[in-house]
């Protein structure tokens, strides 16, 4: 079964992805924060990652960043979940390695179609 | 919903659209009429079915009909057909034609993203053998509050999200001051949408090289699905297809379509020289 990493500051917010993406046969973990969820990939790489913006500690892009120049953070299809979606934000998620970018609010039927969207599903 | 109350709307989708609505779907009727009796000020749809039964109003009644009609859709749905349509079939029908002009139909095309779909894909992965053709794309609904929309190619949060990836958003759409999501106007210029009920002569319409009529028939009873598929067999131009959902079969329906030897899960005007198919309607 593939594994998604939620990484969201807000409990709400991981506990209804983590809801949908369970429902789309995935194992789930969760992250508080960039450098919880960089922790978690040096431990084990999973396959896709769902990321928020904003986050204390380390924010989402500097999380991207530095997973990208892990061994094996390559691999891992990273869809951006945030508020700040303006073009440029956007730009700048794709430019750092991004695969997807999901605005929120999302529900079932965004993440599912955005899963699809990257091949996860 | 009172029975005379269902049985009324019942009857009006199948006499305007074809669109059958069982009993156990009834929650249809109040979802897609809601926003009408809000408008109107009708405190229930019962009082909507006495102003429709008192006052003749065609306009109206057609306007509720219309409203009946699922509106569902997103962008590159079923995206396989599409593609097979860009790369396998347009090319085909090209060089078949040998006018440089290829006209696409989209049947029950809603609020137009099927139509913006094939547009996009046709400007961001045009194979090499479509260079150069002029490609016209014309998209019908039965509702004119849907085409009204697709023509401003305006689509909400929920709506680009689903079935667009982010590049294609950042590529094509716009967002406006209201936080809506405007396409570009290249590819508006590419797509016209026109009013027009399937239940009807589609002659003023013209011929098409393709017909793409998705998840339209199989909401429909089956005496309109037959009549419908003969109305767009009238509108092919010879050797055109019909493209139908996934699921979705003319077989039984009409004697003028039959499956395509070329293309799998495509319809062609039927050889005439074939035995015809059983159309008595149950």
């Amino acid at each position: 079964m593939k594994t998604c990493l939620i990484v969201d500051d807000s409990r709400v917010v991981r506990k209804v992805a983590a809801r949908i993406i369970k429902d789309m046969r995935f194992d789930v973990a969760e992250a508080g924060d960039g450098a919880e969820a960089l922790e978690y990939c040096r431990k084990q790489m999973p396959d896709a990652v769902l990321l928020d913006w904003n986050m204390p500690v380390m924010n989402g892009l500097d999380f991207l960043r530095a997973l990208r120049r892990e061994e094996g953070g390559k691999k891992p299809v990273v869809m951006f979940c945030s508020i700040e979606n303006d073009a440029e934000h956007v730009s700048e998620a794709l430019r750092s390695g991004a695969d997807e970018f999901i605005m929120k609010p999302f529900d079932a039927e965004i993440l599912e179609s955005k899963f699809a969207e990257v091949g996860l599903i | 919903m009172q029975d005379g109350v269902f049985n009324e709307l019942a009857d009006l989708a199948l006499k305007g659209s074809g669109q059958a609505i069982p009993r156990s779907k009834s929650y249809l009727i109040e979802a897609r009429l809601a926003p009408i009796a809000r408008r109107e000020g009708f405190g229930s749809l019962e009082d909507l079915v006495h102003c429709l039964k008192s006052r003749a109003n065609p306009v109206f009644a057609a306007e509720c009909a219309a409203a009946l009609v699922s509106k569902d859709t997103w962008f590159f749905r079923e995206r396989e057909t599409l593609q097979r349509l860009a790369e396998d079939i347009l090319p085909v029908r090209l060089k078949a034609g040998n006018t440089g002009r290829l006209k696409v139909w989209i049947a029950g095309g809603s609020t137009g993203q099927e139509a913006y779909s094939l547009a996009m894909m046709l400007e961001d992965d045009m194979p090499p053998a479509l260079r150069g053709a002029k490609i016209e794309i014309l998209s019908t609904d039965l509702c004119k509050a849907a085409i009204e929309r697709a023509r401003t190619g305006r689509y909400g949060h929920y709506e680009v999200q689903k079935g667009l990836s982010i590049h294609r958003l950042m590529k094509h759409f716009t967002r406006t001051d209201s936080g809506q999501w405007e396409i570009s106007e290249v590819l508006r210029s590419r797509v016209s949408f026109r009013q027009h009920n399937l239940l009807e002569s589609a002659g003023g319409l013209g011929k098409f090289d393709v017909i793409l009529c998705r998840n339209v028939l199989s909401g429909m009873d089956r005496a309109a699905r037959s009549r419908v598929a003969d109305s767009l067999a009238a509108q092919l131009m010879p050797g055109g297809l019909i493209l139908l959902g996934q699921g979705e079969s003319l077989i039984g329906l009409t004697n003028q379509l039959e499956p395509s030897r070329d293309f799998r899960g495509a319809w062609g005007a039927a050889d005439p020289n074939r035995k015809p198919v059983a159309t008595s309607v149950a």
